[in-house]
């Protein structure tokens, strides 16, 4: 269970305030939602749940599975099983795709005190989860992410989700820059991997997304809050008024 | 010319020559040429910082100085000593040819066996009649080359007969055991035309960290050959190796030069390539990896003598600790070298805040009809990349090597000869992490 207790989250190096007392909490094995306008606060939240440098938590907590991981570096929050799918995912030339995996696959097994898996137990893994997500061999040999179209990128994070099994998942802004196909493909890999031990939490500006992908619950987020919570309805009802009601109320 | 007061290694290096002359192999011609040569030092001195070619590696304070020469055999040397000096190179199936402190050991060196290829030690080629030392002109490099002349003491001669293709690489091995000796040594390599050949200098030290090296190879590539051309100097925290390359490219001809520098406490490789046919096509690139102290210096000088060529180079250094990385690189177009194509960049990754990084590249273009570009970066190691792949579950340790992995790759990657790149990498990359402390 991820519970987010009135989370106020700074810039580094300046006063800036971008989370406002954010509370949440997404119970084992949901899909919860969170939409809301650009500014809103939504991205840092995913990246402060990753552990990403340069920000100051000025108070409150994050506890996954009871336990606070507001201290550990981003590599220990993965091997905790918190992942998080870029909303860019970056280019690495030189480094294969599959040796980048593997290293990313290891390095998790090895934190969580299991079995490294061996080359051949690896590829067959790998190529099983790549098939279901249209991702070639060709692909996998080529340096990660370096000539990779938008919707190549979005599967490939959607595959390196599926390799490293976390049972957090964070998808910052998945949906964008996908047209409709690519969308379908990358929602069903998601789906594919929604289960009881898994939560999630999907990141959005569109209601697009959530049809493909419904979740347990909607929050709408602005000014570094969570201002309304929902059930899936609460998208549509978005779609129709827009966010415009949220970003005029005065926190 | 103003005199300048001479300092003390340039006063050992001409007075040392005495006490040796006469134990150095050749006939009466090349000692000529060797006191000559040693004349021309003399009025030259060490070049300097305000000599244009060596404004960033200013030799005269860096070589304080003058290492006795090494004449004469070392002691024995297992080849297991080598194998180990030669780190992943020892593993490649290359014959072997082994330099002790720049005297050639035939106990350590492969019999060639090889149709199409010819080797005689240096030595033993310098009293046949006929044979000299090359003593060209070179713009701000004659005192390096008049010192390698004066006292070279063996090296590789190389022949490669028309359309012979050799299935294995050459592996120079040019190893140094003495405490604190200079080490002189000249390669003189010619590939006849279509043949193809893959050479590869490796410039170790056995025991002491501490020693200078003259190395210089003088490379022809005939008509419609192709070679690939490597050089790994791996020479010790307190070494200074001084490097020159002299190239010249024929019509059609397809040359791949790589540098890889680490470990070494000064190193400046210069290279001089000239085409002297037309649409042949060059490519020289590098690694060089600079921390605590070191120094390491490449400067090219690529001359379009021709129209229809092609230039590439690419060189990425990793620079961390106090290390210095330099990179010059002149393209010269010649009035009437149109059709001329030349490409260069120049990278250094910065770990650390004193490292420092001067890049010069220089264009000098006499012909209108031609395409020529440069370009330089400075970076850190890139934070968002890092954090990328530690939300991965990677490591720091282990996200910082794969980075600098990325980033070293593309050159490498320019090596045709898939062993050969392979342990090249397997090299630069197990250097780096010899280098954690």
């Amino acid at each position: 269970m991820l519970e987010i207790k009135n989370l106020h989250v700074k810039l580094e190096d300046e006063d800036k305030a971008i989370l406002k007392g954010v509370d949440l909490v997404i119970p084992k094995g949901e899909v919860h939602a969170i939409m809301g306008p650009n500014g809103s606060g939504k991205s840092t939240l995913a990246y402060v749940i990753a552990g990403r440098d340069g920000y100051t938590v000025t108070d409150g907590d994050i506890l996954w599975n009871g336990e606070s991981i507001l201290e550990m570096e981003p590599d220990e929050r993965a091997a905790k099983g918190v992942f998080l799918a870029f909303q860019y995912p970056l280019e690495l030339p030189g480094v294969a795709t599959l040796t980048f995996l593997r290293t990313a696959a290891n390095s998790v097994l090895k934190k969580r005190g299991l079995k490294e898996m061996t080359t051949p137990e690896f590829l067959k893994h790998v190529r099983a989860e790549a098939a279901k997500l249209g991702v070639t061999d060709e692909m996998l040999k080529r340096p990660l992410n370096v000539g990779f179209s938008g919707g190549e990128k979005k599967r490939m994070e959607i595959l390196q989700m599926s390799v490293l099994a976390p049972t957090l998942a964070v998808l910052d802004e998945t949906d964008s820059g996908l047209d409709i196909d690519a969308m379908r493909v990358v929602a069903q890999g998601v789906n594919a991997l929604r289960g009881p031990e898994r939560s999630m939490l999907l990141i959005t500006h569109y209601q697009r997304l959530l049809d493909y992908i419904v979740p347990d619950k909607v929050h709408v987020m602005a000014r570094g809050r969570i201002l309304k919570t929902g059930p899936k309805e609460l998208a549509l009802e978005l779609e129709r008024t827009g966010y415009a009601g949220f970003v005029g109320e005065t926190a | 010319m103003a005199t300048i007061e001479k300092t003390r290694a340039e006063e050992a290096l001409a007075a040392n020559f005495a006490g040796v002359a006469d134990k150095l192999p050749g006939g009466r011609a090349v000692a000529e040429a060797r006191s000559s040569a040693i004349g021309t030092f003399g009025a030259l001195g060490l070049p300097h910082r305000r000599i244009e070619e060596w404004k960033y590696s200013d030799l005269r304070n860096v070589l304080k100085d003058a290492l006795p020469p090494a004449v004469g055999s070392a002691g024995a040397v297992s080849e297991a000593a080598i194998d180990t000096s030669l780190r992943q190179l020892a593993r490649l199936d290359a014959i072997r040819i082994v330099f002790v402190d720049g005297v050639h050991r035939p106990e350590l060196s492969e019999a060639i066996e090889t149709r199409g290829i010819e080797v005689t030690p240096l030595a033993q080629a310098l009293g046949k009649p006929g044979v000299g030392l090359m003593h060209d002109d070179l713009p701000g490099h004659a005192a390096v080359v008049a010192l390698n002349t004066a006292y070279v003491t063996d090296g590789a001669v190389i022949k490669v007969s028309q359309g012979a293709k050799l299935a294995r690489p050459v592996l120079l091995v040019f190893a140094r055991t003495a405490a604190g000796s200079l080490v002189t040594t000249r390669n003189v390599i010619s590939v006849a035309a279509d043949a193809e050949a893959t050479l590869i200098e490796a410039h170790v030290a056995l025991a002491s960290p501490k020693g200078q090296d003259n190395a210089l190879t003088e490379i022809t590539v005939g008509e419609g050959a192709r070679v690939t051309h490597a050089k790994v100097v791996l020479s010790g925290a307190e070494a200074q190796h001084l490097g020159t390359w002299l190239v010249k490219v024929g019509q059609s001809a397809s040359y791949r030069g790589f540098q890889a520098t680490a470990e070494t406490g000064f190193t400046r490789n210069t290279s001089f390539l000239t085409y002297t046919g037309e649409d042949a096509k060059a490519d020289i690139s590098g690694v060089f990896l600079a921390r605590g102290n070191e120094h390491v210096d490449t400067t090219l000088v690529i001359d379009h003598a021709v129209p229809a060529c092609e230039s590439r180079e690419l060189f990425k250094g990793v620079l961390d600790g106090r290390g210095r990385g330099v990179f010059q690189g002149k393209v010269i177009v010649r009035p009437d070298a149109q059709k001329s194509d030349g490409k260069q960049m120049a990278q250094a990754l910065m770990l650390s805040e004193e490292a420092e990084f001067d890049s010069k590249p220089e264009l000098e273009i006499f012909a209108d009809d031609v395409v020529c570009g440069h370009g330089s970066t400075c970076a850190e190691l890139d934070e968002d990349l890092l954090f990328y792949m530690r939300a991965r579950g990677i490591d720091r340790e282990t996200a910082r090597a794969l980075l600098i992995e990325s980033f070293i790759a593309e050159a490498t990657e320019k090596v045709e000869h898939e062993g050969l790149r392979e342990a090249l990498q397997a090299l630069v990359i197990g250097s780096l992490q010899r280098g954690k402390v």
